[in-house]
């Protein structure tokens, strides 16, 4: 009997995951445990296996589709048995789109027959939310059109399309070759064997177009169309939430980095000795915020609208660079850390997320966060909020910063802190005051450590 | 005062056809010409010029025609009818010109006419505003301080065309087109002509063998050449030159200042509004605006080709951006023509200038004497024709010809390479037989292989 093999449901908060590739076609013959396709959810991308011996039916979506949880995404069974019974939106492939007028089967109990028609709503919306994001990305040409396009010498991505949702198909290559006038039979070889694009008047008589035209939107042309989907997609719209939905304001201070600075070399040259790790100034920078936040409660809370949630823990999100964009893993209950445990603890975090491979449940959940782009020679800069977080705070570099002393004018080693706070939830003055605590804490590392200790 | 859409001072090549253009699209027009319609190229320069020489050449194969079996004895070239019917043929074009400019409601006023501040243009006594204004003012032979300039018997190519009986000698001051067909004029009808020039070789503009080609075949018409020479004096019975530190006198009756033209930019009015200019013309981008918007400029007085056609381009370019569609002047492919004879047609890049570009090109060279149309007409005569194709692209980038019929059959490769034609495509083209045009086709696949 066929077997659906079903999109997973990766961590609590995972609704619908993207199919980033198929690892098998119908007609495949596949063992339990092969992979059968990667898939990515706004965090993280993971496999999927086949759950029994069989031969791959039928792929029910296409790679780039965006489909819900636990929907049906292939069938896996005996060389030539019928899977359509499986397929999401009863029995239609995704290519046809609609329903059938008849749902659900005989013999089924009531329960699961109110199961599957659950899955084919929401397979429907997967389908049009696949058909739409088709119509809108760079990949949205017919193969024909295409073809034609490459002849023409024209670039089929600044063509409107007239097909459906927006798809460029040939007639609108047609058009838009005889709207642009003609191409010189230079330019035309040119386009074609040195992919070239031509712009739809050119320089020459009548406005053809000519080789230099070609020259000219090949230098200033020809962007790379990437599909704004899965991390990115989401990032931009978190992004966008936060600063349409808070009112964030960032204040700016610097602290004297000595002090962090000397415990730093001190640990990396005698640590070993003590049993204690190399950390990081940024490891450090987060025990102090951890810490210093425990005395602010309220910029260590989430801004709900209608009501504030303070925390009486610290969960710490690190915005970490990855190959596929930013993410933000959480340290979960980082105020009982200490700062070996802590600097621990973010390693494998930032790690997971580099590779692609984390936890999503260890992406959410986070009270407070922290993002470093010191290390990349930012001085200052104005974090945004990971709503519905009341603050994050940013940590610059280390720069130098004139100070008068007893011996006239000194410069020392100082970095800037960068707090945007949602003036929704928390005012400027306590804001300023956790900045005040925190440079305090810093710039006396040693006592918050003995503190440690003193525990 | 009246306001117009576009007032256009001067009426010559560029100003005339820049009128018609606007009127056609429907846009007031207000054309001031202080002389006569047509400028210099109808009433002193290339109108007269070819009818003289029209008859020069009749002359020329009425005495140099027995090879073809044709003998006429007591021919005589009589400056008379020459005259009167250039003339006649200067009134009939001027009487076109104002036939066109009244067609398209371009109202023509007779006197000078000089740019106001803000948008106002004096034209006579009158003043009259404009949204643009285009200047066309055209050119004037250059005058270069030669001691004598102004003794009589010294004439410019204005003066020349009024010529009425043969001179006794002929000295010709600058081996450039002009000079070379005045040269080629009175050389034909049997005066002897001496032309001086500067430079290594006459017209340095066409490819250098053609060029020589030239002043081989105009040396057969009993004209002498003074290459790389300095003209140092004119006196009442000789012009005074050194060459290479030597000095050498030449026997002169007329002499001609074929030195060059100089843009008329003097009383234009152009600094009243900030135009950009100076004594080489007004500057101008390649859509022929000046600095100053709504001011244009086109022809000689822009100093950039000295070229009717190329002004008459220029015009509506002008009047194309004006009308709202971006246009520009592509000089590339601008065919010039010496009208001597034989004649010589050029466009596009020569061997040359691609080396010093820098460019992969291919090249061949194809002589006239193998076109069948060539030999049934020509005894005496030499011509080439010489092709440059891009190495990359195989798209023809120049052609230059020396020879009968050439000027007649450039503006094909002129098309062709504004068209960015290959070998490839004309390969597949069919040229008349017998014709001389074919040598053009055969240079291009001669060159693509």
């Amino acid at each position: 009997m066929a077997t659906p093999i079903l999109m997973p449901r990766q961590g609590q908060s995972v609704e619908s995951c993207i199919i980033v590739e198929w690892k098998v076609k119908p007609g495949d013959a596949v063992k339990t445990g092969d992979i059968v396709a990667s898939i990515e959810t706004d965090k993280a991308v993971f496999d999927v296996e086949s759950p029994i011996d069989g031969t791959i039916l039928e792929l029910f979506f296409q790679e780039g589709d965006d489909v819900p949880v636990l929907t049906h995404i292939a069938a896996v069974g005996n060389p030539g048995e019928d899977a359509s019974d499986l397929r999401p939106g009863g029995g239609q492939s995704p290519e046809d789109g609609g329903l059938k007028p008849e749902v659900g089967s005989q013999g089924k109990s009531e329960k699961l027959e109110v199961e599957s028609k659950k899955l084919e709503v929401k397979g429907e919306r997967s389908e049009e939310g696949s058909r739409h994001e088709v119509g809108t990305t760079s990949h949205a040409a017919s193969p024909r059109a295409r073809k034609r396009a490459g002849n023409e010498g024209l670039d089929v991505s600044a063509l409107a399309g007239t097909g459906p949702g927006g798809r460029v198909i040939e007639r609108d290559v047609i058009a838009a070759a005889v709207d642009r006038g003609r191409i010189s039979p230079a330019a035309k070889a040119a386009a074609q064997t040195g992919g070239l694009r031509a712009p739809s008047i050119g320089s020459g008589p009548g406005g053809m177009v000519l080789t230099a035209d070609l020259r000219a939107t090949a230098a200033t042309a020809a962007p790379k169309e990437i599909p704004v989907k899965g991390i990115r997609k989401i990032i931009a719209e978190r992004m966008k939430a936060s600063l349409t939905s808070t009112a964030q304001l960032t204040l700016y201070r610097s602290f004297n980095a000595s002090s962090i600075q000397v415990y730093r070399t001190k640990v990396k040259k005698h640590g070993e000795l003590f049993g204690i790790p190399p950390v990081t100034i940024n490891d450090i920078i987060v025990y102090a915020a951890v810490r210093t936040l425990l005395r602010h409660p309220d910029l260590n809370a989430h801004f709900l609208g209608n009501k504030i949630l303070q925390y009486p823990n610290v969960h710490v999100g690190i915005a970490v660079d990855t190959p596929r964009g930013l993410m933000v893993p959480v340290v979960h209950n980082a105020d009982q850390m200490n700062l070996t445990t802590l600097s621990g603890s973010i390693r494998p975090l930032a790690k997971a997320c580099q590779e692609g491979n984390i936890q999503p449940d260890l992406l959410s959940g986070g009270t407070f966060t922290i993002t470093n782009l010191g290390s990349l020679g930012i001085e200052s800069f104005t974090p945004v909020l990971n709503a519905p977080e009341v603050a994050i705070l940013g940590v610059g570099g280390i720069f130098l910063k004139p100070v008068k002393t007893a011996h006239g004018v000194e410069h020392v080693d100082a970095m800037n802190l960068s707090l945007t706070i949602d003036h929704q939830a928390v005012d400027g003055a306590p804001g300023a005051r956790f900045l005040q605590d925190l440079a305090l804490t810093l710039e006396n590392i040693e006592l918050l450590l003995s503190e440690d200790v003193v525990k | 005062m009246k306001h117009y859409d576009l007032i256009v001072i001067g009426g010559g090549p560029a100003g005339y056809v820049a009128a018609e253009r606007a009127g056609e699209r429907g846009l007031s027009v207000l054309l001031a010409e202080n002389r006569h319609l047509g400028g210099v190229c109808l009433n002193e320069g290339c109108i007269p010029s070819k009818t003289m020489l029209h008859s020069a050449k009749l002359f020329h194969y009425a005495t140099h025609s027995a090879a073809y079996g044709v003998v006429a004895d007591h021919v005589t070239f009589d400056f008379g009818p020459v005259q009167t019917r250039k003339n006649g043929i200067i009134q009939t074009i001027r009487k076109g010109v104002a036939g066109l400019m009244k067609k398209y409601k371009v109202d023509v006023i007779h006197a000078r006419a000089s740019l106001l501040k803000g948008n106002q243009v004096a034209v006579g006594d009158e003043i009259f505003s404009a949204d643009h204004v285009m200047i066309a003012a055209g050119s004037s032979p250059a005058k270069p301080p030669i001691p004598g300039a102004d003794l009589p018997g010294v004439v410019d190519s204005t003066g020349i065309l009024e010529t009425s009986s043969k001179p006794a000698s002929l000295v010709v001051i600058g081996g450039g087109v002009i000079g070379c067909e005045f040269a080629c004029f009175f050389g034909s009808i049997g005066v002897p002509v001496t032309v001086i020039e500067m430079l290594p070789e006459i017209c340095t503009a066409v490819d250098a063998e053609i060029a020589k080609l030239l002043r081989k075949e105009l040396e057969k018409k009993n004209i002498t050449f003074h290459l790389g020479a300095k003209v140092e004096k004119i006196t009442e019975k000789e012009v005074l030159l050194s060459v290479g530190g030597e000095q050498k006198s030449v026997p002169r009756d007329v002499v001609l200042m074929a030195t060059g033209r100089t843009p008329n930019v003097a009383d234009l009015g152009l600094e009243s509004r900030g135009v950009d200019f100076d004594r080489r013309g007004i500057r101008i981008d390649d859509r022929c605006a000046t600095n100053v918007p709504g001011v244009w400029a086109a022809g000689d007085v822009t100093g950039r080709v000295w070229l009717a056609h190329a002004a008459s381009r220029m015009g509506e370019v002008i009047v194309n951006n004006i009308a709202g569609r971006h246009d520009t002047v592509r000089y590339h492919a601008i065919p010039g023509v010496v009208y001597t004879t034989p004649e010589v047609a050029t466009v596009g890049l020569t061997e040359d200038e691609a080396k010093k570009q820098g460019r992969a090109v291919k090249t061949a060279k194809i002589p006239m004497t193998i076109n069948g149309r060539y030999m049934a007409e020509h005894e005496e005569e030499r011509g080439i024709a010489k092709v440059v194709l891009d190495a990359e692209t195989r798209a023809l980038m120049g052609v230059h010809m020396i020879g009968a019929a050439c000027s007649e059959m450039i503006f094909g490769a002129a098309s062709m390479i504004e068209m960015e034609v290959r070998s490839d495509e004309i390969a597949d083209l069919v040229f008349p037989h017998p014709t001389v045009s074919e040598v053009m086709r055969d240079a291009v696949l001669a060159a693509a292989h």
